[in-house]
């Protein structure tokens, strides 16, 4: 194992005068945000400490039904968070959320770890938690922003689809134009990432790898493969939820809109 | 020859108010139908309970020989086909709102030539207007016509049109209303519109009025 430096209790106490100064700035200016600056702070402090609490135990018992029992609290968390995060809701929307997680993380993180990394033994939480953490996180990006742009496009041009819909389109004919509009939309941030990799900045996962000292070549092909995996993690994603959600929006009988968040 | 069947259309709205109540439709081509009545009786209603674009109860739908069920509905809309009110727009060129339904899977290898094309809008007198022009440029009336020119391109054996003449010049509707009887007749078909102006009800083959959520038979008694 390679070597860096140990961080300690009185490391992090330092590190909370950085807040302490963002705190100053909003005070001086009057932003009024510092109040959640330390709410936020001290969530992410406890959020994170529990976190390493619980990988620290997973990764000491080392099962794999522990591992995929995590694994399925981070995906119905993120599934949520999906629906909570998107603008509208239509009746479904959960379970459309969750399915589409779980098809297109499972399909994406599966064959990462398993045919590419070939993690072993197959379940290592080592690799599985943070690299299913990462399909978790982009996906559900992914999922929002289409489903956004799904629901906007029904809305705006739902005259159309009525149009197309009275002169015998099927379903999916009719929402053909939105659906790709909206997996475009969903892709569009992976594109943007992988574009400038490197360039602009270090991928979280690459710095945190160079850090714990990992060879840097070793890091880029890490980082390769997690962009790649998510690229397709949200392609895959991104479809799905488009064709689930146009099913509910548009039925045999025609739009169902949705309603607008309360 | 086509032999229609629709009904019985029966619709509710959520508040409970029935608005369609048994109605029963039994048509054979040629045949030109005007349905008017007082605004808000459920015209529009009845339209879309017809083509299947809302929740309606309707108990058969019938084509000659074959029946739709909801499984169906859109191969049925390919054949009884509403030009919505309002004259809707795809967003794109004049050519592209003619021919998008071409390219459905229901179109049954439907195909339309360039000369009909040109026929077709120099009826309505849109002849002028070219076929990669952007529809947004187009006035309220223009689109309409464009929406008569649509459907008769498209060739169902049932055209079923709400209110199709809206916001045209008299000398233009007259002209709209003849071009969509001829096709009744030329092509053999139905045609169903829903229109205010009782002087074109009464040219009509049939003029039923929709009140209280039955049709009556105006003309011919």
């Amino acid at each position: 194992m390679a070597h860096y430096i140990e961080l300690t209790p009185f490391d992090l106490f330092l590190a909370v005068g950085l807040i302490i100064i963002a705190a100053a700035i909003s005070v001086a200016l009057k932003l009024g945000i510092t109040r959640s600056l330390f709410m936020a702070s001290a969530r992410c402090m406890l959020q994170l400490g529990a976190m390493g609490l619980i990988l620290k135990k997973i990764f000491q018992i080392n099962t794999p039904l522990l591992v995929l029992g995590w694994l399925m609290i981070m995906l119905v968390f993120a599934g949520r968070e999906a629906v909570r995060r998107s603008k509208t809701k239509y009746k479904g929307i959960n379970l459309d959320a969750l399915a589409t997680m779980t098809v297109s993380s499972l399909v994406a993180g599966g064959l990462v770890t398993q045919m590419v990394i070939k993690v072993s033994p197959w379940y290592d939480p080592q690799y599985l938690i943070p690299i299913f953490g990462m399909v978790f996180g982009n996906s559900l990006n992914g999922i929002c922003l289409c489903l956004d742009r799904l629901t906007e496009y029904v809305r705006s041009r739902g005259r159309e689809i009525e149009l197309m819909l009275a002169f015998g389109a099927t379903r999916s004919e009719a929402m053909r134009r939105g659906a790709r509009q909206a997996v475009r939309t969903g892709m569009i941030p992976i594109i943007n990432n992988m574009t400038v990799a490197g360039i602009v900045s270090l991928p979280g996962m690459m710095t945190g790898q160079i850090v714990a000292g990992a060879s840097p070549m070793q890091a880029v092909a890490y980082q390769i493969v997690i962009m790649f995996m998510i690229a397709a993690a949200n392609a895959l994603g991104s479809m799905s939820i488009a064709t689930l959600a146009g099913r509910r929006l548009v039925s045999n009988y025609g739009l169902q809109l949705p309603e607008h968040k309360k | 020859m086509a032999d229609f069947e629709c009904g019985p259309i029966n619709y509710k709205t959520r508040e409970g108010l029935h608005i369609l109540q048994g109605i029963h439709l039994r048509l054979s081509s040629p045949a030109m139908v005007v349905i008017n009545g007082p605004s808000g009786c459920g015209k529009s209603t009845l339209l879309r309970a017809i083509t299947g674009l809302n929740n309606a109860e309707v108990a058969l739908r019938r084509l000659d020989q074959e029946r739709f069920d909801e499984r169906t509905l859109s191969a049925w809309r390919a054949k009884v086909t509403l030009l919505l009110q309002d004259a809707p727009c795809l967003e794109g060129s004049v050519l592209e709102n003619l021919t998008f339904p071409f390219d459905f899977k229901n179109s049954g290898g439907r195909m339309c030539s360039e000369t009909s094309i040109s026929n077709r809008l120099g009826e309505v007198d849109l002849g002028h207007i070219p076929l990669d022009a952007d529809v947004r440029r187009l006035s309220g009336g223009e689109r309409h016509r464009l929406g008569i020119v649509r459907g008769l391109l498209w060739g169902p054996k049932v055209l079923i049109a709400d209110e199709p003449l809206s916001g045209l010049e008299p000398e233009l509707a007259d002209k709209c209303f003849h071009v969509l009887m001829d096709y009744a007749r030329m092509e053999n078909a139905i045609v169903i519109c829903v229109l205010h102006e009782e002087r074109f009800a009464g040219k009509a083959d049939q003029w039923l009025k929709l009140e209280n959520g039955t049709l009556h038979r105006i003309n011919p008694l």
